[in-house]
């Protein structure tokens, strides 16, 4: 694995794992033909899809096969479910989601909402958590679909999806209930058959997982009503056509199959999350950890640093070789902060300066003590140019 | 999305974080001059100060010659505050010249910057605007006899067209003028008007409407007429909802509770919606499981016994 920079942005992607990339080689050289050809050398790919299918549906925890479709990426995914449910069941024309969903999710239904479908963003508290009442009066009688992520890509809370998909199907079980699980696949267990067998629709991509950029899922649970985004081939008995993508496809099912060998690693990046997340809070005085109420993945962080803005903190960490994200306004190509810490109503004086560490099993105690070596200098240089802050006294100012 | 920023403007900001010499950060003591711009809530706020040499008998001939700034912003925020103040310092203005380092100036010296990114070095202008009208103020200067035409207070008075970052009309026209703003997404670049929720796009008296005043009518797309949705027609219930679920209380009151109370639980109701009644047990009955299921099937049982069979009771 390249060491040359401290990698702290895992939910936004992560490295490929080199058993991954190991099973990928032979379908990108040796094995390239597409799985739809009649002779026998393609026979090769179209085994491999199957038995990467057989893979993926083992993480899941379901046992036919045919209920995962391949798919480009989470995005695809997401349109996939959201938008081929509408069109199968055009008599509903209510969504109900959050108000802290990722973009491919949020956007989809506000796209539906343009279009004279009605949408319910549910709001959460100020830890990112869901009132459970406040989801069963959304439920409504021409409610098409719920769609809920299963961890928060910002924040790393996580929301109660096994309940709140029990509480959709005992409502009415024409409901149809989908989750976008792009953070939580391969670092919490997924059980399609147990506590999430009330899921129809649960969408994830490889890059999350240590598989390649390119490649994603979507389980589209037995009979669920649901038309096909992309048309125009018969592969994936026409419910997503194109040609599959066998080499990444491989990688997926080696990344899926790596995960849940590797679930141990889970406490390791938890114990190293917790102990980043502590130290930053010891040695950086207004300084809090948003969601820390919640239950939250077990490898991020989301910090929001009081009186000093997010894009200021990731060029200096960058130029230390440690990388990272923020939910600041001037980091988001648009000029609000990000609207899941908005939804948290987080304090205006911290919302422009989050900056989240989401760590993977590739990182180390070396890692972390580097940034609780360099942050809280980082945090303070900022400070110091700071109107709102009194880096003599080390306390704010009072201006804001 | 990568930094496209210029060498000179990370320079200028790792200078800055740094606080190495010649880079101005803080307050000048005493000074002549104060303007701020901006607010903590908008994503970046500036204050900046001068001190003059004083002219022993004609204010207008003092000269800038110290320059800072305490600024919450971004690293093109944080650069552009540091370009101002050298600006200022290299020239040796007096503040009526001063006034003619302006956005552009300061982008020039930073060698560029990125568009979206624009309205950082603006703020560096109107924070060193503000501070010249202090100036006049403190030294008893008419700016508008020398023919300087700015309203001072414009920011804060007039109407609020651009919610999300509290601008003005009058402050959003000069701007459309000064800068030479022809697009919505022009005016976003330069003020962040517009940035955020976007309802004042082309909302009436929104950002296109003051485009059109300042520039004449320009073909724009037409408008999207505003759905309407039928009213829904609902059902008729037998009982009125009102009535069904004071129905509903005095069962569990009278059947349900007493026995669960025996046991050390209790039940609340969470909501009624339609037929479905939404439960949570509590104390001894919520941790076992068993027990929750035969309870939830005993409520069902009794409420569809004594109010109505379509009933159904979910746990929550």
């Amino acid at each position: 694995m390249a060491r040359d920079v401290i990698y702290l942005d895992n939910n936004a992607t992560t490295a490929v794992a080199p058993e991954v990339f190991e099973a990928m080689v032979p379908y990108l050289t040796e094995v390239y033909f597409n799985p739809s050809s009649m002779y026998d050398a393609a026979r090769a790919a179209a085994d491999a899809v199957a038995r990467a299918r057989r893979a993926v549906a083992d993480f899941l925890g379901i046992g036919s096969t045919e209920q995962v479709l391949w798919t480009s990426c989470a995005t695809e995914s997401n349109n996939t479910a959201i938008l081929g449910v509408a069109r199968a069941n055009p008599s509903r024309r209510h969504i109900v989601t959050t108000a802290v969903e990722h973009p491919a999710v949020l956007e989809v239904c506000k796209d539906l909402q343009r279009s004279g479908y009605e949408v319910t963003f549910l709001p959460v508290n100020s830890d990112g958590m869901l009132d459970v009442r406040d989801f069963i009066r959304a439920l409504r009688k021409d409610t098409l679909l719920v769609t809920v992520m299963h961890a928060n890509n910002e924040t790393g809370v996580i929301f109660p999806v096994d309940e709140l998909a029990r509480l959709t199907k005992e409502t009415d079980p024409a409901i149809l209930f989908h989750t976008d699980a792009t953070q939580s696949a391969g670092k919490l267990p997924l059980n399609l058959k147990g506590s999430l067998r009330h899921v129809d629709l649960l969408s994830f991509s490889g890059h999350k997982l240590h598989a390649p950029k390119g490649v994603g899922v979507l389980f589209v649970r037995r009979g669920t009503p649901m038309k096909p985004l992309l048309i125009g081939g018969h592969q994936q008995g026409g419910r997503r056509a194109g040609t599959e993508n066998v080499p990444y496809i491989v990688g997926m099912a080696r990344a899926c199959t790596l995960a849940a060998e590797r679930r141990s690693d889970e406490e390791r990046v938890r114990a190293l999350r917790d102990r980043l997340e502590n130290g930053l809070m010891e040695r950086i005085p207004s300084l809090e950890v948003n969601g820390r109420n919640a239950p939250r993945l077990p490898n991020t962080t989301n910090v929001a640093v009081h009186y000093i803005e997010g894009e200021g903190m990731l060029f200096q960490l960058s130029a230390e070789g440690i990388c990272a994200s923020s939910g600041s306004a001037c980091t988001s190509g648009s000029l609000e902060p990000s609207h899941v810490l908005k939804a948290m109503n987080v304090p205006f004086t911290a919302v422009h300066g989050s900056v989240r560490f989401s760590l993977s099993r590739y990182n180390t105690g070396d890692d972390v003590d580097r940034v609780l070596e360099v942050f809280p200098r980082i945090v303070a240089n900022l400070r110091r140019l700071s109107p709102y802050w009194d880096s003599e006294r080390n306390r704010p100012t009072g201006r804001a | 999305m990568a930094w496209e920023y210029s060498d000179k403007t990370k320079e200028l900001f790792m200078n800055a974080v740094q606080g190495k010499p010649g880079t101005h950060l803080g307050e000048v003591q005493d000074p002549d001059g104060v303007g701020e711009h901006g607010s903590i809530v908008c994503g970046d706020a500036m204050r900046f100060t001068f001190r003059v040499e004083r002219h022993p008998t004609d204010p207008l001939q003092d000269r800038i010659v110290e320059a800072k700034y305490l600024t919450f912003g971004c690293t093109s925020a944080i650069a552009s505050s540091e370009a101002l103040c050298a600006i200022l310092e290299e020239g040796r203005y007096t503040p009526i010249e001063s006034l003619k380092v302006d956005n552009a100036a300061i982008v020039k010296y930073l060698g560029g910057l990125p568009s979206q990114k624009i309205h950082c070095s603006v703020m560096g202008a109107e924070a060193l605007q503000a501070a010249v009208f202090d100036w006049a103020r403190r030294r008893g200067v008419d700016l508008r006899e020398l023919g300087v035409d700015i309203l001072p207070h414009e920011q804060e008075e007039g109407r609020i067209v651009c919610k999300c970052f509290s601008l003005t009309e009058p402050y959003l026209k000069r701007k459309i003028r000064e800068l030479n703003l022809r697009t919505i997404q022009d005016i976003t670049n330069a003020t962040k008007a517009g940035g955020a929720c976007t309802t004042c796009h082309h909302a009436p008296g929104g950002l296109q409407d003051l485009l059109d005043e300042v520039w004449g009518r320009q073909e724009t797309a037409p408008r999207e007429a505003p759905t309407q949705r039928p009213p829904s027609v609902g059902e008729r219930p037998e009982l009125s909802p009102y009535q069904f679920a004071k129905g509903i209380e005095a069962l569990i009151e009278e059947y349900v509770r007493p026995g669960l109370r025996q046991d050390g639980g209790d039940v609340e109701i969470v909501d009624i919606k339609d037929w479905i009644v939404y439960v949570h047990l509590r104390g001894a009955c919520a941790g076992c499981v068993g027990a929750g299921m035969t309870l939830k099937m005993m409520i069902e049982q009794t409420l569809k016994d004594k109010l109505d069979e379509r009933i159904r009771v979910i746990a929550v």
